[in-house]
């Protein structure tokens, strides 16, 4: 089996790579999990997983001069699949090779989660989105927030590709977010799979280079995680389901 | 709302408010910032949000397209962009009487919350801002002076599934029109 998930917000600071990272390894519990760093052009899932010395990246199988497996790292019970930072990297890289990268990674996991990036201004931003199965959105308690989380929802949808759910993260005390979750989820396709707290340890988490449910496992925001994890149900695919999705025609017909 | 043109500081597309709100912050800029959103066929989509600032710290809103003002006209303004911003610098002096109208004042956070949907950013501007201007509501991050919380405000928000369509309807037609121009 294997279901690609692409962890999206339209607006940056959600905490999308937290989030992407913690929920993998939430996930890894029961399934084989690889996560990749498909924000190409502003990386840093490899600050996150203690990856930032790592000699080949996801930028240099884009541009032809490695193969997969020599850009992906066993860490913290995940296989990690991480970007480069440096400019000539992101020019470097064809993103449409991202297509066969995922293909290639889904005949040997059960989930993938792509970090993708928090615009959709460009076609590289999008392909993440269109190449998933389905979309995890990240959204923080806000206005702007959850309207352009609307917005990747709409993409991800006219793309034929599904929601999963929501993820309300940073979430302050002050915020009630019983009642503005119950109310979001009426413009979703996908229930909430958890409210995390706004966390002074994920915020460690990342100063040290080290994913949340490393650095503090039974904080209050790593539970949610694992609430999450709990509440999303994987769905089955074979990898030759993925790699024909990815290799075909990605935008329905009827566009 | 009349104030005087400015210098013109800055002016260019943004796709996220919280920079320019950031920025504004960061440079403490007196003056005022005119958003125009790109999305012209949402609701309120019409007309500019204008916003003025002391030292980096918002003081008045104002919508031209709904005529409103204070918190009302950062609900007219949210709704997704890019938008269009150009920053205006002006002496203090030459806000001092369009300030005197306080019904179009908002709470110093209250932009980078609405707008830019920024908590953490919305702490540090009313650490920016002078006491005088923290009123003892203000001071606890939900709350604001005109008894509209953060929370309410996202609610009410949600509450306009007119609104939120649009929002919808117009994601829907844009992803379609990229779809050929990306030659997914």
């Amino acid at each position: 089996m294997v279901e690609v998930f692409a962890v999206a917000s339209g607006k940056g600071g959600t905490g999308k790579t937290t989030s992407t990272v913690a929920l993998g390894m939430a996930l890894s519990d029961r399934y084989d999990v690889t996560v990749v760093d498909a924000d190409t052009g502003m990386a840093n899932l490899l600050f996150h997983a203690g990856l930032s010395d790592a000699e080949t990246t996801l930028h240099d199988v884009l541009a032809d001069d490695a193969p997969v497996e020599a850009a992906t790292y066993d860490r913290f019970g995940l296989t990690v699949v991480p970007c480069g930072t440096s400019l000539d990297g992101f020019r470097n890289a064809d993103p449409d090779r991202l297509r066969d990268v995922i293909a290639a990674l889904a005949e040997d996991t059960d989930i993938i989660l792509l970090d993708s990036p928090p615009a959709l201004d460009s076609r590289t931003a999008v392909l993440p989105i269109v190449l998933a199965d389905r979309i995890v959105v990240v959204l923080q308690p806000t206005i702007p927030a959850i309207s352009d989380g609307l917005k990747v929802q709409e993409y991800a949808t006219t793309y034929d590709t599904d929601v999963a759910g929501l993820l309300f993260n940073k979430v302050r005390e002050s915020e009630s977010i019983e009642q503005v979750s119950e109310k979001t989820e009426r413009y979703f396709d996908g229930p909430t799979l958890a409210a995390v707290p706004e966390s002074e340890r994920a915020r460690e988490a990342r100063r040290a280079g080290r994913p949340l449910l490393a650095h503090a496992p039974e904080c209050e925001a790593a539970t949610a995680y694992r609430v999450a994890a709990e509440s999303l149900t994987v769905r089955d695919g074979t990898a030759a389901d993925a790699a024909d999705r990815f290799q075909s025609a990605v935008i329905p017909e009827s566009l | 709302m009349k104030l005087p043109r400015g210098r013109l500081d800055k002016s260019r597309v943004v796709t996220d408010p919280r920079d320019t709100l950031a920025d504004v912050l960061d440079r403490e800029l007196t003056g005022y910032a005119v958003f125009e959103s790109q999305e012209t066929l949402l609701l309120d989509g019409e007309g500019r949000g204008v916003i003025t600032f002391t030292d980096g710290v918002p003081v008045l809103t104002y919508h031209t397209g709904t005529d409103r003002g204070g918190p009302p006209a950062l609900a007219d303004l949210a709704i997704p962009g890019p938008y269009h911003v150009s920053l205006y610098t002006l002496d203090a002096a030459d806000l001092e009487s369009a300030h005197e109208a306080t019904d179009l004042r908002v709470p110093p956070g209250m932009p980078a919350e609405r707008l830019g949907g920024d908590p953490a950013l919305a702490d540090s501007t009313r650490r920016a801002a002078p006491d005088e201007r923290l009123s003892a509501t203000d001071d606890d991050a939900a709350a604001a002076e005109d008894g509209t919380t953060e929370q309410s405000a996202v609610e009410a928000f949600l509450d306009d599934a007119e609104k939120i369509e649009a929002i919808k309807q117009q994601a829907r037609s844009e992803a379609r029109e990229r779809a050929q121009q990306w030659e997914f």
